[in-house]
Formats: structure tokens, C-alpha cells, sequence
């Protein structure tokens, strides 16, 4: 399987974060979603993949280019949608379109004006009386105009209203259905990546837990709920975190088969969310510091 | 290249007029009233028009923004000096046409005649101002670099009489001969491309 993105021992270090030797390939053809709690270093990594920060060390790979030495066929072929926006603000959406558009090679116009049209846009429109969503959507626009191979997406739901946030999941999926196109989407919401991900990466304090197919994760762990009287020194090792509260616990067991033996007929077992892999591998990390 | 320049073109053509009222104010307050307003006006005029093509790429970090087009953070900064010497161009030759319109118009004045050494002196010293702006600006973050557009303002202004003054004593001295004008201008342009390499280099490193 070809590798939309490699990324080979990345580090890179602030006075209060380091992301720490990431080594991550990013499957093509697929959705690859990057989670992890807040200052987990998804951002961080996002901007070193897209070429915004320089890495301490390490190497990145896109599309089977170096970058930064080929970072301009690379860019070519990308599109990147960010929560934040930092395009011209004082022009209008056809005056940044006619400033972006002739960068690309591919840029498609008619397929351009289809989505202003769709996202209920107006080129008339200055960036500044944009709201969050809809600066969202119009960089998404961008983005699907000119053929990019690869769309980079962080947080790109998080302004989004839930009625636009289902069209924007399944306009992703079906852009995703040759094939040959890749995405990789951080999140907060980890309902939309249960939605839609095919991949999971789990950034947690700047090192990567796991990068694996969504289905095999989670089916791997397991959330126990049950008596307090469960817990004790061997019991509590099988958990990643748990949670105790005066009614018993709840806790997320990342060895499946295990915890059916030893708490199968004693606890309630069910499948984790996303959400609850951030939460119990942020508490543990907690509990154990 | 061209595409950056029209993206310039687009993202300042609101503000254009702005360019022109630089040259306007300057042209008022310098011409009837400093001899050598020639240098003031060209420089001034210069000078703050490349100030205001660059700060509208930080309003907004709209660097997070060109990095991510396909271009490489060396043209960014080519087609920025390129520009830069576009403005100088302009505003010298824009001072130049005032001056000779006012020779003109209002030879009360006594206004000195132009040379073309006039133009290359202000060409010059235009270059050298690029020449440590530009590194500064984008090695800065955004607050940087509002900083040293303050900076060099209120320098331009309070060296401007000392400066001129300097000139007039070199030229009285004998220091206007061929060869000295040769060698200035050799390592006025040796610093434009030294510094044009720097900014390249801090700019490539720069984490944004």
C-alpha cells in the first residue's frame, strides 16, 4: 500500500512541548484521522507536515516527495483547510480567487463557483464578514478546486454547524471513493472520525500511541465498568485508565481477550468510542505521573 | 514570479492611493523648503511604499497563508525584493518628474539641476535601507516587524538633516570622483544580494 505522507523520527522542540521521534505513514486511498487531547501536538504536527514549521530533525515524505526540497510540486497537489484562517481580509472571495487561482496548475473554475454555490457563499463577500464556518468552507473550496491529491484538514469541523458538518463528512467520503485520493483530518469531534476515518492516529503529549485501521483499534481495547471491588494491584494493570467514582469504576482495557477473561463474568464490557482513548489514555498518564 | 507580484497587485490595490499621498505630503513638505528635497522625496516616498507592501503580509499572518501556495518561501522573498525595487524606482523617478516640474513652473525656487547622480545617490541609498529592512522583517514575527517599520521612520527622519549635510561635505572635500561613485556602488550592491541571501536563509528557517 503507497504512503501519502511518511514521516520518519520528526521532532521538534519548544521551550514547553517536544513532539517527540513521530514516525507515521499516512495510508493513500484512505481517511486518516489524527486525535489526541489539547497540546497533544496535533497542530504542531499538522504545521510541519504542511510545511508552516521547520523540524528539529527528522524527515518528511509527501506523495512521494521530500519536503521541504520539493515542497513546490508537493504544495501543487495538496489542499490544506485550517480552523484558522489567514488569508487577505480585506478582500473580497473573488479577489482572493483570482489572487490563489493562478498558482494551480489544475484549478477547475466552473468547479470553483459549484461550491461557493453549494456552501452558499457569496464572491461578493469580504474574508473579514466571513463567520468561522463559512471561511471553513471556503478554504475547503479552494482546496477541492484544484484536483489536490491530498487534503490536510485541521480541525476543520470545529466551526461547522451540524448540518453542514454531515455534507462536509460525506463530501469527503466520496472524494475518497477513487481511491487515489487521501485525507488526513484532526479532530476534536471524534464522533465525525467514527464517521468516516478509515485510520486512526493517537498523538498523546507529543508521542504517537498508535496509527492503526479504526476498526482494529477498536476492537483491541475494551471498556470495563464494575465493582470497586475488581480493582486491585494485578486488575488495575490491565487498565490504560480508569476512572473510580463511589459507585465502582469504568475503566479501558487495551488487551481485549484479557480483560473478557478476568472481568467477563464480573463486569460490564463494551466497546470503546475515540473519545473514550483520549480520555482513559490522558487520565492514565495522569494517574501514573 | 509574476503571479506573486500580481498578488501584491491585488492584495495593496485598495490601498495604492496611499502611495501616492506619500509622495504628495512629501513632495509638499520637503521641495520648498529643504535644498537637497530631491534625495527626501524619492527615499521617503520609496521607502514607506515598501513598508506598506510588506506589512500587508503580516495583518493577518498572511505568511501561513503564501507558504502553503506552491512556491517556495525563496520566491516569496525574491519576488518581494523584486517589488522593493520596483517602489525605488518609482519613487526616485516620481521625485525626479516633481523636481524638474517645479525647476519648470517655479524656477523662484532655486531648485538645483538634476543629474542622473542624483537618481543613482538615491537609487542607493534606498538599496541600502532594503538591504538591512528586509532581513529584519522576515526574521521577526509580526509584532517584530511593526517595530522596525516604527524604527526606521523615526531613524529616516532624524538622519535625514545629518545625512545630508555629510553629503554636502563630501562633495565640497573632492570625495565626487568617479572612482569613489564606482566602488560605493559596487558594495551597495554587493550588500542588496549579501542581504537578499540572509533574508532568504532566515526567512527558509523561519517556524511560522
Amino acid at each position: 500500500m503507497m504512503n501519502a505522507i511518511e514521516l520518519r523520527n520528526l521532532s521538534k522542540t519548544y521551550p514547553l512541548f517536544k513532539l517527540d521521534q513521530i514516525t507515521l505513514d499516512i495510508k493513500q486511498g484512505y481517511i486518516t484521522g489524527l486525535i489526541g487531547p489539547n497540546g497533544a501536538g496535533k497542530s504542531t504536527l499538522i504545521s510541519l507536515i504542511t510545511g508552516l514549521i521547520r523540524p528539529d530533525s527528522g524527515s518528511i515524505k509527501t506523495l512521494g516527495k521530500e519536503v521541504p526540497a520539493q515542497e513546490i510540486n508537493v504544495k501543487e497537489r495538496i489542499g490544506i483547510v485550517s480552523d484558522e484562517c489567514f488569508y487577505y481580509e480585506h478582500l473580497t472571495i473573488r479577489e482572493m480567487k483570482s489572487m490563489i487561482a493562478p498558482f494551480y496548475k489544475k484549478w477547475d473554475e466552473k468547479l470553483f463557483n459549484n461550491y461557493l454555490e453549494q456552501f452558499e457563499l457569496s464572491p461578493k463577500k469580504k474574508i473579514e464578514e466571513l463567520s468561522k464556518g463559512m471561511k471553513i468552507k471556503f478554504s475547503l473550496a479552494i482546496a477541492l478546486s484544484h484536483d489536490a491529491e491530498l487534503l490536510i484538514m485541521d480541525e476543520p469541523t470545529s466551526g461547522l454547524d451540524p448540518v453542514f458538518r454531515r455534507e462536509l463528512l460525506d463530501l469527503l467520503a466520496d472524494m475518497i471513493q477513487d481511491e487515489t485520493r487521501s485525507i488526513i483530518f484532526s479532530t476534536h469531534i471524534t464522533t465525525d472520525l467514527e464517521r468516516i476515518a478509515d485510520y486512526i492516529a493517537f498523538i498523546h503529549k507529543g508521542k504517537l500511541v498508535f496509527n492503526e485501521a479504526k476498526d482494529d483499534v477498536l476492537e483491541r481495547y475494551m471498556i470495563v465498568k464494575g465493582d470497586m471491588k475488581l480493582l486491585d494491584a494485578d486488575t488495575r494493570r490491565q487498565f490504560v485508565g480508569i476512572r473510580e467514582t463511589a459507585v465502582g469504576f469504568e475503566g479501558l482495557a487495551d488487551n481485549r481477550a484479557e480483560a473478557e477473561r478476568l472481568f467477563g463474568n464480573y463486569a460490564l464490557l463494551h466497546r470503546p468510542s475515540l473519545e473514550d482513548l483520549i480520555y482513559f489514555t490522558a487520565k492514565g498518564e495522569k494517574h501514573h505521573a | 514570479m509574476l503571479n506573486l507580484l500580481r498578488k501584491d497587485y491585488i492584495a495593496l490595490k485598495s490601498s495604492l492611493w496611499a502611495i501616492l499621498f506619500y509622495f504628495v505630503v512629501f513632495s509638499v513638505a520637503f521641495i520648498p523648503t529643504v535644498e537637497m528635497s530631491m534625495y527626501f522625496v524619492g527615499i521617503y516616498t520609496a521607502f514607506s511604499s515598501i513598508m506598506l507592501a510588506t506589512m500587508i503580509d503580516i495583518k493577518n499572518h498572511n505568511h501561513k497563508f503564501l507558504v502553503t501556495l506552491p512556491l517556495s518561501r525563496r520566491n516569496i522573498v525574491q519576488a518581494k525584493y523584486l517589488s522593493a525595487i520596483l517602489y525605488t524606482l518609482f519613487g526616485v523617478f516620481a521625485s525626479s518628474g516633481a523636481h524638474w516640474l517645479v525647476n519648470f513652473l517655479f524656477p523662484e525656487l532655486n531648485k538645483p539641476d538634476l543629474s542622473v547622480l542624483d537618481i543613482l545617490i538615491s537609487v542607493g541609498m534606498v538599496l541600502v535601507l532594503i538591504s538591512i529592512y528586509m532581513p529584519l522583517f522576515y526574521a521577526l514575527s509580526k509584532k517584530g516587524a511593526g517595530i522596525i517599520n516604527t524604527v526606521f521612520m523615526i531613524v529616516l527622519i532624524i538622519l535625514a538633516q545629518p545625512v545630508a549635510s555629510l553629503m554636502n561635505m563630501a562633495g565640497e572635500n573632492g570625495m565626487g570622483r568617479a572612482s569613489v561613485y564606482v566602488f560605493v556602488s559596487v558594495c551597495i550592491l554587493l550588500l542588496f544580494i549579501a542581504s537578499y541571501f540572509v533574508t532568504v536563509r532566515l526567512f527558509a528557517r523561519k517556524d511560522l
